[in-house]
């Protein structure tokens, strides 16, 4: 449990220093942001399958689109994640496509 | 506008060309340093390197282009660099390059690509809308553009309409080599009486095009 504990804590620390916050976050910029998974989707794309996961921190939100697959195991409702990539502007907000992910424990 | 242009080619050269023209802030990147060019004008940046790389990309300025336009002569390669420059790059336009019309399919959003280019079909298209009743549209040219053969679909105001073909006046240098008519293709002989909307090939060689133009289409149009 100790070992549990000081994981969370490093998590936070990480998540907390170097994590733009979602309403601070600009698109064409790398960042790393963390959320909560809020709203996630099956999004064929021409008939292709994508995922579309939309985080939020708090302070503010961002899509996430994984293309060539309809879910990703650990990713759902509620969840946690970490996310780094480079943000794009698009018609559903700032939208990061295929972002390195990481998922965070839920009770964080 | 900041664009980056991956593929030295034709294609890539002549664009850059034209965009730095028009005044935008253009680069270049290729693998080929013959490609590239030497002595041009320095009129845009050149970036020699795999624009499949991240890093080339990054050399080349992506990350703050408002345009990537990936027109190499290989669709493997416009498809991976067109989902890097909007992966890694976020760049808000991606254009690319279909070279074989079987991968256009491929050209969507999960790879990055916001507009596709298709040469094959954007000449497809451009016939088709080129092909209007009763103008003259040159379909090919042989000889170094001596002779061409050209495409006149008759208006029913043609003054060749309700004519045989060897009586409407065509000159010594041009000659009809095909009339189709609904769909099939009828034998141009001297005889065959011209009908409305009948689309006539004809193989004009050297001055003769405006007085085949004039018979075929009529004096309406004037360019």
């Amino acid at each position: 449990m100790a070992f549990l504990r000081r994981t969370r804590r490093e998590e936070a620390t990480l998540v907390g220093s170097d994590c733009t916050p979602l309403g601070q976050l600009h698109a064409r910029v790398r960042a790393k942001v963390s959320g909560q998974v809020v709203r996630m989707r099956a999004r064929p794309a021409r008939g292709l399958p994508s995922l579309e996961v939309v985080l939020d921190d708090g302070t503010g939100r961002a899509v996430a689109v994984w293309s060539g697959r309809r879910s990703i195991g650990g990713i759902t409702l509620g969840r946690h994640l970490l996310l780094e990539g480079v943000a794009v502007d698009s018609e559903s907000g700032l939208t990061f496509l295929n972002p390195a992910y990481e998922l965070l424990s839920s009770g964080h | 506008m900041r664009i980056v242009i991956a593929g030295a080619g034709s294609v890539g050269r002549y664009m850059a060309g034209q965009l730095s023209k028009a005044g935008h802030d253009v680069t270049i990147v290729d693998n080929d340093p013959d490609a590239l060019g030497r002595d041009e004008a320095q009129l845009w940046k050149r970036v020699l390197g795999d624009a499949c790389e991240v890093d080339v990309l990054s050399r080349a300025g992506c990350a703050t282009a408002e345009v990537v336009a990936a027109v190499t002569g290989d669709d493997e390669d416009n498809l991976v660099i067109s989902l890097l420059a909007k992966q890694e790059f976020g760049a808000p336009r991606v254009v690319a390059r279909v070279n074989n019309p079987n991968n256009e399919w491929m050209y969507n959003e999960m790879w990055g690509v916001d507009v596709s280019v298709s040469t094959p079909h954007l000449l497809t298209a451009l016939v088709e809308e080129a092909v209007n009743v009763g103008s003259f549209v040159r379909i090919l040219s042989f000889e170094h553009g001596r002779a061409q053969l050209a495409e006149v679909t008759l208006a029913s105001s043609s003054p060749a309409v309700g004519r045989p073909i060897g009586e409407i006046g065509l000159p010594r240098e041009s000659v009809v080599v095909a009339v189709v008519r609904d769909g099939h293709v009828v034998h141009p002989s001297d005889d065959l009486r011209l009908r409305d909307a009948d689309e006539v090939l004809v193989l004009v060689v050297g001055e003769s095009e405006a007085q085949v133009k004039s018979i075929l289409v009529g004096a309406t149009e004037v360019e």
